[in-house]
């Protein structure tokens, strides 16, 4: 399944391995065979949500002494915005929308199992 | 598929779980054919996520289909394909089916004794109507119509009033724990209202008072917004409060 300029690469590699004068370039303690899984990127470490709206409420329980039908407008936003975030944050894990963004690793992975590297002709 | 045995095996009992159909054969013919047996489960507590959720309130079902939305009736197409799992033995399409209530009945539940768990919170129901109706008795006119009687009212204001706005996660950071304020999701706020009074009536009161007699006590001072719950509520919007420089080490 050599694509073009697959064979020169083949070649590359053997040469590699054979090395020149009899000393190999290369010595694999693994058969050089790609895996059918991506390694996992380290998430990206957001910002916290709400913050401001957390804070207005905490300001007006300072005022009114923690009571909460006093402050039930700010809660009712504290809500909101939680609720906003949420479902901020659950659109995002799930869409590549744009075409020239990278799969992330666990889509490229569930990928390539499905259209896994044969390694035996059974 | 089992083999052939001459001495009977003892076979699993017949349930509701689990209907089996058992061919039987004559000795001779045991003897020489395998004995089939065909289990068909049809109640699992781990399902294919393929599966959906039972819808069991009657109301959803008796809504004409000019009043949906689009996205009600993809619903309901979806639900005429996929397989939908079976429902609990704690649900059910009666008017007095409440899953808040039934949440609670669960949490108070020790050992699987549901009947036991049941027949509290009937006995604690009971209990707030009876002393609502005998405050409603001895009150004056003016007063009558502040005063609710119906118990499941009481007991889902109580719930609202003990719910904390905000909680605290112990997030590590350059090698000291801190308690950071976070949002909470609305289960979890239910959970921890519901976690409160019922630890609260198991340890804070006398011992030889009954369960219900504890916990209707309680949901009614916290109908009341008062209480030991509503004080442990407050001093957690407290601490959340006292701890709001560190809101930025939260990352989602």
């Amino acid at each position: 399944m050599a694509t073009q300029g697959g064979i020169v690469f083949q070649e590359k590699v053997s040469r590699l391995l054979r090395g020149q004068n009899g000393k190999p370039v290369l010595k694999p303690n693994r058969a050089l065979v790609l895996k059918d899984a991506v390694a996992n990127r380290k998430p990206k470490k957001g910002e916290a949500s709400c913050i401001t709206e957390m804070s207005v409420l905490m300001a007006c329980w300072k005022q009114n002494n923690f009571v909460d039908t006093l402050c039930s407008n700010e809660i009712n936003s504290f809500y909101m915005c939680v609720k906003k975030a949420q479902a901020d944050a659950k659109n995002k894990a799930g869409q590549s929308n744009i075409q020239g963004r990278r799969l992330p690793p666990k889509q490229a992975t569930a990928l390539l199992k499905r259209y896994p590297n044969l390694c035996k002709e059974i | 598929m089992s083999s052939s045995c001459r001495s009977p095996h003892r076979l699993p009992s017949l349930s509701a779980k689990n209907r089996k159909i058992r061919l039987q054969f004559t000795q001779t013919q045991q003897n020489s054919i395998k004995r089939l047996e065909i289990l068909f489960l049809v109640r699992w507590s781990r399902y294919n996520p393929y599966y959906l959720e039972p819808e069991v309130s009657k109301e959803a079902y008796s809504r004409p289909a000019t009043e949906l939305s689009a996205e009600e009736k993809e619903q309901r197409e979806l639900k005429t394909l996929r397989p939908i799992k079976a429902a609990t033995s704690g649900v059910s399409s009666s008017v007095f089916d409440d899953p808040v209530i039934s949440k609670f009945i669960n949490m108070m539940m020790e050992h699987g004794n549901k009947v036991l768990a049941r027949e509290i919170m009937t006995q604690t129901l009971e209990n707030i109507k009876k002393k609502q109706v005998e405050k409603y008795h001895k009150a004056s006119e003016g007063e009558r119509e502040a005063i609710e009687c119906n118990p499941y009212t009481i007991f889902h204001q109580a719930l609202e009033n003990c719910k904390p706005v905000v909680g605290l996660a112990s997030i590590q950071k350059g090698g000291k724990y801190y308690q950071v304020p976070i949002p909470l999701t609305d289960n979890r706020r239910r959970f921890l209202a519901m976690k409160w009074i019922i630890t609260e009536c198991r340890d804070n009161k006398h011992r030889r008072t009954h369960m219900y007699e504890k916990l209707s006590q309680e949901l009614l001072v916290a109908f009341g917004k008062e209480g030991n719950v509503m004080k442990k509520k407050y001093e957690l919007h407290k601490m959340a409060e006292a701890n709001r420089a560190y809101a930025h080490y939260r990352w989602w």
